[in-house]
């Protein structure tokens, strides 16, 4: 299993499209994070008016974009790893080696794992580099979060990113393509996560449908780490203004819901009939 | 050589498999059994449930009924996949990776050491092109890294399906060589095609698929029968009487103003004698056999009728 998930992580690692995901990632991290929230202030208010671009709040800042945007960049990431083999056809040469068909798809699903990494370091760096340029810029102390909070905001940003992969990976399976699955992954982080989360927060009769989406539990998780409902509120075009839940519950159902895309997918790869 | 399946002598066996699509039987209750060390072809018209049929074997599709043997364990089991070595239609590889890189991959999900690439690589003579992408292989040099890592593991069984597609003239002769060459070090090959030249040049024996239902199987010399004596002498209906009256032929058939006879070579002299000496202008006398594409056309044919 070693060998096979460590072929399918250099495997990633060849594809161009995982390289152009992550680099389209740690930009949007970095504009929607930093870039645009310092142009667009009002310089007037000073440092107050920064406050959130600061490296002492680099854990939430860095991390507001992740159940969003981030979330969609590795739902089409984990789509490619997944979809990508029927398309290719490569998932009958997988099937007729040695290994079996839960190993495979354990293999897949680690190496995606595995990958996720990057992608959370890769935005957390670029923002604590943002953060630190925003503080000289601004005669403000550089000083950063402990490193316990930093570990913590991005342990709970591979959790979000982890169960956006394994939806993708779901619809791939489902699926058994790329195309259709990454339109129904971004319908879904659209209109369901973004759209009607806006539109019927309030409603008290769907409140427990809001407090079941994935966007609702990953700013819940992230909650406790800093002032993730301002900056969550004030952040563009992936803003959120609640429904919030506690941070066990968020951490429940995010896990909730990585064993059961999971397990669904890993059930449909190990049964259906490879044509 | 490679070795044998332990003390069997059935490399793949099924047992009444069938595989149903809504009301559509693509493989119907189909029972075959493939001798250890042979090449067997599996002969059919397009759709008639070949590829259906090797998916089965390879766990790829399950069956809705019966059962199969490969290599001694049931299709897809770890226990098969150990001695099974595969290449289903168009190879399926990672376009963004060379043909190695691709091999590397699969050398891991096939546990054997990523040296053993450079060997199948250079046994399909792939071996300069190794380090190109896949996306920049010719059509052949796909099919043949396809058959690359059906040799990784060193397989017992190797089960080829439509290997010559898409090959011109003389990519087909080298697959023909390599799959003879390979059946020739002991392995026991199941070779999927349309092609009758092929199955007839490598095969041991042959089965043929019709809708679904295997409806001969046999050596091609089984399957073409007898060299049968094509007799055409006018007048046409007093030459059929007197070759009725001999004792020492048999009339299988008439076609094309021509009587087939079954009977001894021996006896040609005698039997254009007698048709001379009876008056009858004998305008030609052959020995001839069926050709495997009269007997799949035959076979196909009678199916369809009935």
């Amino acid at each position: 299993m070693l060998r096979t998930t460590l072929a399918e992580t250099r495997l990633l690692a060849k594809r161009p499209g995982t390289w152009i995901l992550l680099g389209i990632w740690t930009l949007m991290a970095t504009m929607f994070g930093y870039v645009i929230p310092h142009v667009s202030r009002n310089k007037a208010a000073g440092l107050s008016g920064i406050r959130d671009l600061l490296p002492d709040q680099v854990t939430t800042t860095a991390l507001s974009g992740f159940p969003f945007f981030g979330g969609v960049m590795v739902l089409i990431l984990a789509v490619m790893t997944f979809g990508g083999d029927y398309g290719w056809n490569v998932v009958k040469t997988l099937l007729t080696q040695r290994s079996s068909r839960m190993a495979v798809f354990a293999s897949k699903s680690l190496a995606l794992a595995i990958w996720l990494l990057p992608f959370v370091a890769t935005a957390m760096v670029a923002s604590i580099g943002a953060s630190e340029i925003v503080a000289s810029a601004q005669n403000a102390p550089g000083d950063l979060q402990s490193v316990g909070t930093l570990l913590k905001g991005a342990l709970a940003a591979w959790l979000i990113l982890a169960v956006w992969a394994t939806l993708g990976v779901l619809l791939a399976t489902v699926t058994r393509g790329t195309s259709f699955a990454i339109g129904l992954g971004i319908l879904y982080g659209l209109v369901i996560e973004g759209l009607l989360s806006a539109f019927f927060d309030g409603i008290s009769t769907l409140e427990p449908l809001l407090n079941g989406l994935i966007r609702t539990n990953g700013y819940s998780l992230m909650a406790p780490l800093g002032n993730i409902r301002e900056i969550a509120r004030d952040n563009g075009p992936g803003s959120f203004s609640g429904p919030y839940v506690g941070g066990w519950q968020a951490l429940t159902v995010l896990v909730a819901y990585l064993a059961l895309f999971t397990g669904i997918s890993a059930a449909i790869f190990r049964r259906r009939d490879v044509n | 050589m490679i070795e044998a399946i332990g003390e069997r002598t059935t490399a793949i066996e099924t047992r009444q498999l069938t595989r149903a699509y809504g009301e559509r039987l693509a493989v119907d209750r189909l029972d075959l059994r493939i001798r250890q060390g042979e090449v067997f072809g599996f002969l059919g018209p397009n759709g008639a449930g070949k590829t259906t049929t090797l998916r089965m074997l390879l766990g790829l599709i399950a069956p809705t009924s019966g059962s199969a043997v490969v290599a001694g364990g049931s299709p897809g089991s770890a226990e098969s996949l150990d001695q099974v070595g595969a290449m289903i239609e168009q190879p399926g590889f990672y376009p963004y990776l060379s043909g190695a890189e691709n091999l590397r991959l699969m050398a891991a999900y096939s546990r054997v050491e990523p040296q053993r690439v450079a060997a199948v690589l250079d046994q399909v003579d792939l071996g300069d092109r190794a380090g190109d992408k896949f996306s920049a292989y010719s059509q052949g040099m796909k099919q043949r890294l396809g058959l690359a890592a059906a040799l990784l593991k060193d397989p017992v069984v190797l089960i080829l399906d439509e290997p010559s597609n898409g090959l011109n003239p003389a990519g087909m002769a080298e697959m023909r060589t390599l799959i003879r060459s390979l059946a020739d070090e002991g392995r026991t090959v199941l070779l999927s095609s349309h092609l009758l030249g092929e199955i007839e040049q490598i095969c041991d024996r042959i089965g043929v698929i019709r809708e679904g239902q295997l409806v001969a199987e046999g050596t091609v010399a089984e399957l073409r029968g007898d060299e049968l004596l094509s007799v055409v002498a006018t007048p046409f209906d007093a030459a059929w009487n007197y070759l009725l009256s001999r004792q020492d032929l048999e009339i299988v058939d008439t076609a094309d103003g021509a009587i087939q006879l079954r009977t001894d070579r021996a006896r040609t002299a005698s039997i254009t004698r007698g048709l001379v000496e009876a008056g009858f202008d004998v305008t030609e006398l052959t020995w001839r056999r069926q050709t495997l594409e009269d007997v799949f056309l035959d076979l196909t044919n009678r199916v369809e009728a009935a």
